[in-house]
């Protein structure tokens, strides 16, 4: 008797301790309530508000909406898949529909596992709460803000309609890759609206939240849809779908849309574009203001320009011996492309992969141009000496005094010398120790002002080795510089944004297309004219063997030790700078260990590119000023030749220009039966 | 032992199955299911938080993000608001110095190119022609190209851009600053006569003597000496005597207008074509002698 009245005592004593215990529980969570009150958010009113934020929305050329920043794309419930309603329902918090905010069985069967099974944590957040913790709450693990997420969850279901909770969760869910909001998701995993979600498309999305990283169906696909399966099935357990369906459906096949750049910017284009709005109106408005930016991207351009890219670095790695595992071995490769009449940059490529790296070589890298370098110097000679393309100049060793310095002794890239010829022929065959006399004689200043005229802005150092491009500039100043040239002169600066409005429409800036007359028409014609004789025949003659037809000048550039290869050139219309290299100190050498030329590794990439951009197009000559006239030359003296001398050469000559054989430094004429050979050697 | 502890079995169920802890059981257990069934108790707390929400922060992510948007909003609104404002006094301007004195450093402003053509038309063709000949704005306009005209201040000069629908730079003007002060000036009148002007005093006339001699001319070379006659009949008091400068300048020569206003001299400048004005010289100076009152010199200038 006295065993059962001892257990008796026991369980009454258990009895008054819980009631106890319970007293306590309740008087802490009423004072805990009072004392949180106070710091728990005010929350908005309507709830829709929350998504309220306007994006800003970047739009190419032609109109097609590129990108968006900030903001979030907001549909109504009505326009959401009820495939992807049902399989969030069932995935997060199958009881949504049933409780007010907090669903207490799964939160004790929660409390219990993460109190009594150590190393467990059980998550219980329904879908209210989700939405208060996303809304208003770090992402801190902690009691206190789990109370306050629980107090604002039932604030939430008593201000507002089941309907209304969930399109406000569903319009701001994280799904990974720049995603947020089921709208969003669906077009950048899916190219659908949400509202035309497949059963299968809906479970995969609607597993991702769980972790967005780590079922990135673009990295890590069989996760991804092994995570879709587990949705399939609770969905089937519920009781949305049968379990016939939830097979048929995980067995579908499911094709992501490829990652564009709306993802995030993805793009060394809308990177440069977002960096200049930031400047301009600061990271608030950009981000918060809804802005809508009209560019001067052309996507079907920047598409091949990417591709274009891309084929020209993969041929390379061959070329190289490369492995594509060895990421930090492969080269790198820049491509502007500039239209020649505005500035306007149409297609921007910054490196092999944004994803790899986001550096924009095509901006910010400053890389020598070598021989790229060329036109300019031959532009100043022509202008400050009155030189012509038939001048004469000597091939030969030169070494050239330098105050302070050792003597400047370039070579040629052959390590051959040639005697006299033409300068057109110095230019198209790139001969260094020709342009090393002609810097020689007008000094770097002169090289220095014709660069700048045509829009070259990095530092050139003032030495006679910037006639062989000593001095760093990047591709977009290369290939809106070259544009100079092929607009007769005028030079446009360029540009990427063509006009900023606010969300209403109002104009906030638009651009003035204005160009400014920088070159002598007719001298920047002879520049034009030997530049298409470099595709024709000189060091860029692989554009032609690749199929380029189109009338196209342009110029090759190396620099020692094959550490950077360019090919700038353009059309009447469109002006493209290509650059390949390193990012590290090392030069660009095949598997048989020879150097890898501008012609070689960056011309065909332009072509490639111009190819493409140019198919089924006109063919556009330059124009021709109307003071030039052609004069066939002989290549060695530059004296007139008949059109039908095997090896003469045309060459383009101003009013009061005559090939009377002149040679570079010297008012002498050739002496008649001058021959070369003896010179040379 | 505790007196008020049962004795036996027999009072513990008496005392646990008694009508106080029975209902008191139904009380809890009732309370506990309506709770589990009907979440009363969030419904409670969830009223209660509802009707104190107003008093509450504004804190937690949505809410700095919403500041956020609001002070971009503000800055873009301060944006527009100096641009619109900027943009509706040019649109209501009458003259080009109510546009240049418009014009903030920040921001220019975007006129239609017919709107530019009216203004250019109400200055005095001198200022006009400094600005851009007549005749290179009717080859532009004849392009059909020129759409819009934007207006740039440029230090203390303005760039006027005359452009197409696509913003592409038809033709660029410069205002420089002292062209910019004769903006001002809608109309050249200045207190005086015309011997204060040392371009004009070397050639006047009497007013009738050159109005009879411009009335003997082809309505060509009328128009080419005086584009806007009713700007002259404009005025409230009659003409006196007329200058004419010696000097073309851009293809215009200066010609003076003497007449008295208000008890004063006052002397209005207008630009006439060279050519036109050299054939009215002629047949001015082939007239009759000049009347004793005139001052008539002729230097031998050159138009």
């Amino acid at each position: 008797m006295s065993v059962a009245f001892g257990l008796l005592r026991k369980l009454r004593l258990l009895f008054y301790l819980a009631v106890l215990i319970a007293g306590i529980a309740a008087a802490a969570a009423i004072g805990l309530f009072f004392v949180v009150l106070e710091d728990l958010p005010k929350i908005p009113h309507p709830l829709s508000r929350i998504i309220e934020t306007p994006p800003t929305e970047i739009f190419a050329a032609d109109g097609q909406r590129v990108m968006v920043l900030g903001g979030r794309e907001a549909v109504p419930l009505s326009r959401v898949s009820h495939h992807f309603i049902n399989a969030v329902i069932a995935t997060e918090d199958h009881r949504f529909w049933d409780h007010h905010g907090i669903d207490k069985l799964r939160t004790l069967k929660a409390l219990y596992v993460t109190l009594f099974k150590p190393g467990k944590i059980q998550g219980a957040s329904t879908i209210t709460q989700q939405l208060a913790k996303n809304l208003f709450f770090s992402f801190e693990r902690s009691w206190l803000r789990k109370f306050k997420e629980m107090l604002v969850a039932v604030q939430i279901e008593s201000s507002y309609g089941k309907e209304e909770i969930l399109e406000a969760y569903v319009n701001q869910i994280a799904f990974g890759v720049g995603a947020f909001g089921i709208e969003q998701a669906a077009h950048i995993f899916f190219g659908v609206p949400a509202a035309d979600l497949t059963l299968s498309e809906a479970a995969m999305l609607a597993g991702l939240p769980k972790s967005p990283t780590r079922y990135n169906p673009y990295r890590h696909f069989e996760r991804a849809r092994q995570r879709q399966r587990i949705v399939l099935i609770r969905m089937a357990d519920v009781g949305y779908i049968s379990p016939e369906d939830a097979r048929a459906a995980a067995q579908q096949e499911l094709v992501l849309e490829p990652l564009r750049s709306s993802a995030r910017s993805g793009s060394y284009f809308l990177d440069l574009v977002i960096d200049s709005l930031e400047a301009q109106y600061g990271a608030q408005v950009v981000y918060h203001g809804g802005l809508k930016v009209f560019t001067t991207l052309d996507p079907q351009l920047q598409a091949w320009a990417v591709a274009s890219v891309q084929d020209g670095l993969a041929t390379l790695d061959e070329e190289l011996g490369v492995l594509k595992a060895e990421a930090e071995r492969r080269p790198q490769g820049a491509l502007t492309a500039v239209e020649t009449r505005s500035g306007a940059v149409k297609a921007m490529v910054g490196g092999r992969d944004y994803a790899e790296t986001e550096y924009n070589r095509a901006v910010y890298s400053q890389r020598l141009p070598g021989s790229g370098f060329k036109p300019f110097v031959y532009y100043a000679a022509f202008e400050t000496e009155n030189l012509h393309p038939a001048t004469v100049a000597v091939d030969r060793p030169v070494r050239i005094p330098v105050v302070g310095a050792r003597d400047w002794e370039p070579q040629n890239f052959s390590r051959r010398h040639r005697g006299p010829m033409i300068l057109k022929r110095a230019f198209t065959q790139s001969v260094n120790t020709i342009a090393a006399q002609i810097v020689e004689q007008i000094g770097p200043d002169a090289v220095i002002q014709a660069a700048q005229k045509c829009g070259i802005q990095s530092p050139l150092d003032p030495v006679y080795s910037v006639a062989l491009g000593t001095s760093g500039v990047s591709p977009l100043e290369m290939a809106s510089a070259f544009a100079t040239f092929a607009t007769g002169g005028i030079r446009h600066d360029p540009f990427w944004i063509q006009r900023v409005e606010d969300a209403y429409g109002h104009v906030l800036e638009e651009r003035i297309v204005s160009g400014r007359k920088s070159l002598n028409p007719e001298i920047a014609y002879q520049v034009v004219d030997m530049m298409q004789a470099v595709i024709e025949n000189g060091t860029g003659e692989v554009i032609r063997r690749l199929g380029f037809r189109l009338p196209a000048a342009g110029k090759t550039g190396t620099t020692n030790d094959f550490r950077d290869a360019w090919f700038t050139g353009y059309t009447p219309t469109l002006s493209c700078s290509v650059w390949v290299g390193f990012d590290r100190e090392a030069g660009l050498r095949d598997r048989n260990d020879r150097g890898v030329t501008g012609g070689r590794g960056a011309a065909p990439i332009w072509a490639d590119f111009m190819k493409r951009a140019f198919e089924g197009e006109p063919a556009r000559e330059f124009p021709v000023p109307d003071n030039i006239r052609f004069t066939p030359v002989d290549p060695s003296t530059g004296m007139p030749a008949g059109p039908s001398d095997p090896g003469a050469v045309q060459v383009a000559l101003r009013p009061g220009q005559t090939p009377d054989g002149r040679i570079l430094g010297s008012p002498a004429l050739l002496p008649p039966g001058f021959d070369h050979r003896q010179e040379e050697q | 032992m505790n007196w008020s502890e049962p004795q036996d079995v027999r009072e513990w169920l008496s005392r646990l199955f008694s009508l106080r802890v029975i209902l008191l059981a139904i009380a809890v257990y009732s309370l506990a299911l309506a709770e589990l069934r009907f979440d009363w108790v969030e419904q409670m707390l969830g009223a209660y938080l509802a009707r104190t929400n107003s008093h509450r922060p504004q804190s937690g992510a949505i809410w700095e993000k919403g500041k956020e948007t609001l002070t971009a909003r503000k800055t873009l609104e301060q944006i527009v608001t100096d641009r619109q404002s900027t943009q509706r006094l040019a649109r209501g301007a009458e003259t080009l110095s109510e546009i240049a004195e418009a014009l903030a450093p920040s921001h220019g402003v975007m006129l239609s190119a017919a709107h530019f053509r009216g203004l250019y038309l109400e200055l005095p063709p001198a200022v006009a022609g400094d600005i851009a000949s007549p005749f290179e704005l009717l080859r532009i306009q004849s392009t059909g190209r020129w759409e819009r005209t934007y207006f740039r201040k440029f230090g203390r000069s303005i760039k006027i851009f005359l452009l197409d629908m696509e913003n592409r730079v038809l033709r660029e003007l410069t205002v420089p600053p002292d062209l910019l002060g004769r903006l001002e000036q809608r109309q050249d009148f200045s207190e005086g006569v015309l011997e204060d002007f040392p371009r004009l005093k070397n050639r006047i006339y009497r007013a009738g003597r050159f109005f009879e001699a411009l009335a003997d001319q082809p309505e060509e070379i009328r128009r080419s000496i005086l584009p806007a006659p009713e700007r002259i009949l404009a005025l409230s008091r009659p003409i006196t005597r007329v200058g004419v400068s010696d000097e073309a300048l851009t293809g215009f020569v200066d010609i003076g207008l003497e007449f008295e206003s208000e008890g004063k001299t006052m002397v209005m400048v207008l630009q006439a074509r060279d050519w036109a004005v050299w054939r009215l010289r002629l047949d001015l100076e082939a007239a009759a002698a000049p009347l004793p009152e005139e001052t008539e010199i002729d230097t031998g200038g050159t138009l």
